[in-house]
């Protein structure tokens, strides 16, 4: 892996807001077709760090490159042209709507007739059956039903497949994909990342829970007080090693974190 | 379906298969389920047709059918435009006062300064965009929620009306505009009722092939994902209000067309009779799902209900008393199929 070029390197990166330096000189970086997990304590700068990817945030100073070009993140338009997409906690699906107007909401397929641009339902449906087969991975039972009918674990995958539509999509952010969800919807999402990096997408996610960490994630980067505390291998490190980067000392794993 | 399925366990290769992809979700809406927003006001038409076919066979008579669509035509119009309003959250209390005030403007132009009927109506129709594009913007820019706004414009749009017609009834138009409101084409069908249905049609097609409708949907359904898609909410909300503007000049001119006559304190009750028309046709009071054929339904739902209470010798106000019983039982039945459905705690999370 060390010889190829990160898809995506964040170098040096500082963001304060007003006196609270909350991401001082973080690097990351992400390896094409890797899952790459963050993880850390409340107010460790992870969601902050992943604020500046995504553009929500503009950096203080530092640099991002996207296979090895630099780019200019300052808004989410600019993240999302860089081939950046997130899929948050509550997923932002408009639940009154079908998964292939959610999919293609804001880019929507267009038809003209008589000049007159009229929206391609027909085009975004199929467009979706294909993104959820080759890029996801799923099939849903009822594309037609709209997405509050869908379990948690459906409502990711149209999410991610709309994170997938929108751009020549290049890294993939999960914020606390698993946080509120089932044992069985868990491990259906779990499938989902792997999946995602099955068909060549780099993703970062973020988790409190090192079980689905240690489950899904080729690497661990693990942030305490607004710097990054280490990048571990989940192949060659244990979850007390993780546990011990979080916290900032060795401690045993049966202790309660 | 199969194919997604094969994707599915190639990709699962070395992972552990998920036993049961679809476990923990709701059961499939059944397809009754699924349109019964409009279920509930159909079996009302038929529950009232076949009441009326016992107690009144009149009812059905080509000329009755044809007043219901005339007394229809003018919320079919209305009906249209607040289908889109509501369904992006949004509420227009003014239709009644820009009505009449883009109607009053037509007439004193014709009346008083000699216009001819065709530059006249297009000036009703400016003022109706032109007020609806206010009411956006006084939503929009000084962040005034939407029932307010709009209640306070209804206001002021009324009183400028008052302003302009000083208490006179302007009457006596010249064509086309009593053949609009009350005219018949080849003397069968009111002209009003085809204006109102091609509006609908037109509704139709904004709704579900437009950006208009889409993003209407999404901003009522959940806001937040309609702003991180990088939709322009508030220039949606103002397009929203603007063609309700405009359809309110359209029933405005229909209103003055029917009666041959205009005056300021006219369309009282448009804007709770279009509502309660909109949502007993199943578009969800507080956004993000709608449908116009829902609208069709319940526009003629109440007027029906009207045309049946008149001709049983009910006197005229029991219709309010009708369209307020009727509002609350489809609101009532949506929310217990909502319950039933068990979608309430998930909405728009």
């Amino acid at each position: 892996m060390t010889d190829q070029t990160p898809i995506l390197q964040m170098r040096g990166i500082n963001k304060s807001f007003g006196g609270l330096r909350a991401l001082i000189d973080v690097d990351l970086d992400l390896m094409p077709a890797e899952v790459l997990a963050i993880v850390g304590d409340n107010g460790a700068g992870k969601s902050t760090l992943i604020k500046v990817l995504t553009g929500v945030h503009t950096a203080d100073s530092g640099e991002i490159r996207i296979a090895g070009r630099p780019v200019s993140i300052r808004s989410r338009r600019e993240s999302m042209d860089a081939g950046i997409a997130a899929v948050y906690q509550n997923l932002g699906l408009v639940d009154t709507l079908p998964a292939p107007q959610n999919v293609f909401l804001g880019i929507e397929p267009i038809r003209r007739i008589l000049g007159i641009p009229f929206l391609d339902n027909a085009a975004m449906r199929a467009r979706t059956v294909e993104i959820l087969r080759n890029r996801v991975g799923v099939s849903l039972p009822d594309l037609d039903a709209p997405t509050r009918s869908f379990s948690g674990g459906q409502r990711q995958a149209v999410a991610i497949a709309r994170a997938v539509a929108g751009t020549d999509l290049k890294v993939l952010v999960m914020d606390e994909p698993t946080a509120a969800l089932g044992p069985e919807e868990t491990r259906n999402t779990l499938n989902l990342v792997r999946a995602v990096r099955a068909r060549g997408t780099a993703v970062i996610l973020i988790s409190h829970n090192l079980h689905h960490v240690f489950a899904v994630a080729d690497r661990v980067q693990v942030m305490r007080g607004g710097r990054r505390a280490g990048v571990v291998s989940t192949r060659t490190a244990t979850r007390k090693d993780v546990l011990g980067l979080i916290v900032g000392a060795d401690v045993d794993e049966d202790a309660h974190v | 379906m199969s194919e997604g399925g094969q994707a599915m366990t190639e990709m699962t290769a070395g992972a552990a298969p998920p036993r049961d992809r679809n476990a923990g979700r709701m059961r499939q809406l059944s397809w009754w389920e699924r349109y019964i927003n409009i279920i509930g006001p159909l079996v009302m038409i038929i529950a009232l047709s076949v009441g009326m076919a016992v107690s009144q066979p009149r009812f059905f008579a080509f000329d009755n059918l044809m007043i219901i669509l005339q007394d229809a035509a003018i919320y079919m119009v209305l009906g249209m435009a607040m289908t889109i309003v509501i369904t992006g959250k949004g509420i227009d209390l003014s239709i009644g006062a820009v009505a009449v005030l883009a109607a009053l403007v037509m007439a004193i132009l014709i009346k008083d300064h000699g216009w001819g009927p065709y530059p006249a109506m297009g000036v009703a129709l400016v003022i109706g965009l032109a007020c609806g594009t206010l009411n956006g913007l006084v939503i929009t820019q000084f962040r005034v929620p939407d029932l307010l706004a709009t209640l306070a414009m209804d206001q002021i749009y009324r009183g400028i009306g008052l302003v302009l017609a000083a208490g006179l009834v302007l009457a006596r138009f010249p064509e086309p505009i009593p053949f609009l409101g009350r005219g018949r084409i080849a003397d069968l069908i009111p002209t009003a009722a085809i204006v109102g249905l091609i509006a609908l049609a037109a509704g139709f097609v904004l709704y579900r092939y437009t950006w208009l409708g889409r993003y209407a949907i999404a901003i009522g359904g959940n806001r937040e994902a309609a702003q991180l898609t990088g939709i322009n909410i508030d220039r949606q909300k103002v397009y929203h209000y603007a063609l309700m503007g405009f359809c309110a000049a359209i029933a405005g001119i229909l209103l003055t067309g029917r009666l041959n006559a205009i005056q300021a304190t006219a369309g009282m009750g448009f804007a709770l009779h279009t509502i309660a028309a909109v949502v007993v046709g199943g578009t969800a009071l507080f956004g993000g799902r709608g449908t116009m054929f829902g609208t069709l339904v319940g526009v003629l739902l109440l007027a029906m209900v009207t045309n049946a209470l008149v001709m049983l010798r009910f006197q005229f106000f029991w219709q309010l008393v009708a369209s307020g019983v009727i509002i609350i039982a489809s609101i009532g039945f949506y929310a217990w199929v909502q319950r039933r459905q068990g979608t309430g705690g998930r909405g728009d999370d």
